[in-house]
């Protein structure tokens, strides 16, 4: 693998000033989060806007990253997830064809109820009350469910 | 709490996916700096994400680094630097200073806007002096010269009284 971007590498180009820290960022990791955006928006424009907003809006925030227990793509993952479903909610976008690709592809072999509980909590940003009043069922039970699907997607990944 | 089981409840997953509710993201971090398993497994985990995204990335489409740049020279220059939070393990093992230095190149410094009235009158006072200054100087002037010529006056005058004398 390509050498990761560290805290400690991250930090220093700070130094230098947000420009350069992001433009390292997005050296390394612009294609990884393209793909990633393109699982919620598969639309190629769109993912193309949410790129440069996730990039310019996260390049003035990469203290943050430093700071987070997360390592530095992770923490680029889980807040691009922020805004990309902040825009996918204004737009009002509901089932376009996603989750067939990316962390799905890792759940092929799931069952179908697996599956729906992490698209919906995944891609669609919902809660798991929400999937459990749907359902009729307990909320523990959507929790269980999810549980199942992240060490699936564990033990395909490891 | 058994921390092998709380790492097979899939809340290391959870975590490093965005999918974990504020509760569970307090008590990770909270858990994190005295469990160096969690960490390991946390670290783990990430590795085995970037792996995935990296062999599952594409090129980025052409001109997002411009319009990407191009909005961060549009952001002004001077943000406020966000200040560690709590200390954990990791943290407080980093050294490096709170502050992020910034480079400036203005020559200009900025004063609270209380200062303003008070250049004001002290330039207005300054002025005053000046003037008092100019004045009393011009007299004293005048004076100087008056004496001279009073002087001049009363030796005249003196040598004219003791003439008739000798």
């Amino acid at each position: 693998m390509e050498k990761t971007i560290t805290k400690d590498i991250l930090k220093s180009k700070l130094y230098s000033g947000e420009q350069p820290a992001t433009e390292l960022l997005y050296s390394r990791y612009g294609g990884m989060l393209f793909s990633y955006i393109l699982q919620f928006v598969p639309e190629r424009g769109e993912a193309e806007d949410l790129l440069v907003n996730i990039f310019s809006s996260l390049g003035t925030r990469l203290q943050e990253a430093c700071d987070s227990n997360l390592s530095i793509y992770c923490w680029l993952q889980v807040e691009a997830r922020k805004i990309i479903l902040e825009y996918t909610h204004k737009q009002g976008n509901g089932d376009n064809g996603q989750g067939k690709a990316y962390y799905f592809l890792l759940l092929e072999e799931a069952s179908p109820e697996h599956q729906w509980v992490f698209r919906e909590l995944f891609l669609y940003g919902r809660k798991k009350e929400e999937l459990a009043v749907q359902v009729d069922k307990d909320p523990a039970y959507i929790g269980g469910l999810l549980r199942e699907c992240l060490l699936i997607i564990r033990k395909k990944l490891g | 709490m058994k921390i092998q089981e709380y790492i097979a409840s899939g809340i290391i997953e959870s975590y490093a996916l965005g999918l974990a509710s504020a509760e569970e993201v307090a008590q990770i971090e909270r858990l994190l700096p005295f469990h160096p398993q969690l960490r390991d497994a946390l670290s783990d985990f990430e590795f085995q994400l970037e792996l995935f995204a990296l062999e599952h990335s594409g090129p980025p489409p052409p001109g997002v680094r411009e319009k990407i740049l191009d909005r961060l020279r549009e952001l002004p220059a001077i943000r406020p630097v966000h200040r560690r939070g709590g200390q954990d393990g990791r943290k407080g093992k980093d050294s490096s200073p709170e502050y992020i230095p910034i480079e400036h190149s203005s020559t200009h410094i900025r004063v609270h806007k209380y200062w303003r009235p008070a250049f004001i009158a002290i330039f207005i006072l300054a002025k005053i002096l000046l003037a008092c200054a100019i004045y009393y100087f011009i007299e004293n002037q005048h004076a100087q010269k008056d004496i001279r010529q009073l002087q001049e006056k009363l030796i005249k005058t003196g040598g004219s009284t003791t003439e008739p004398g000798q």
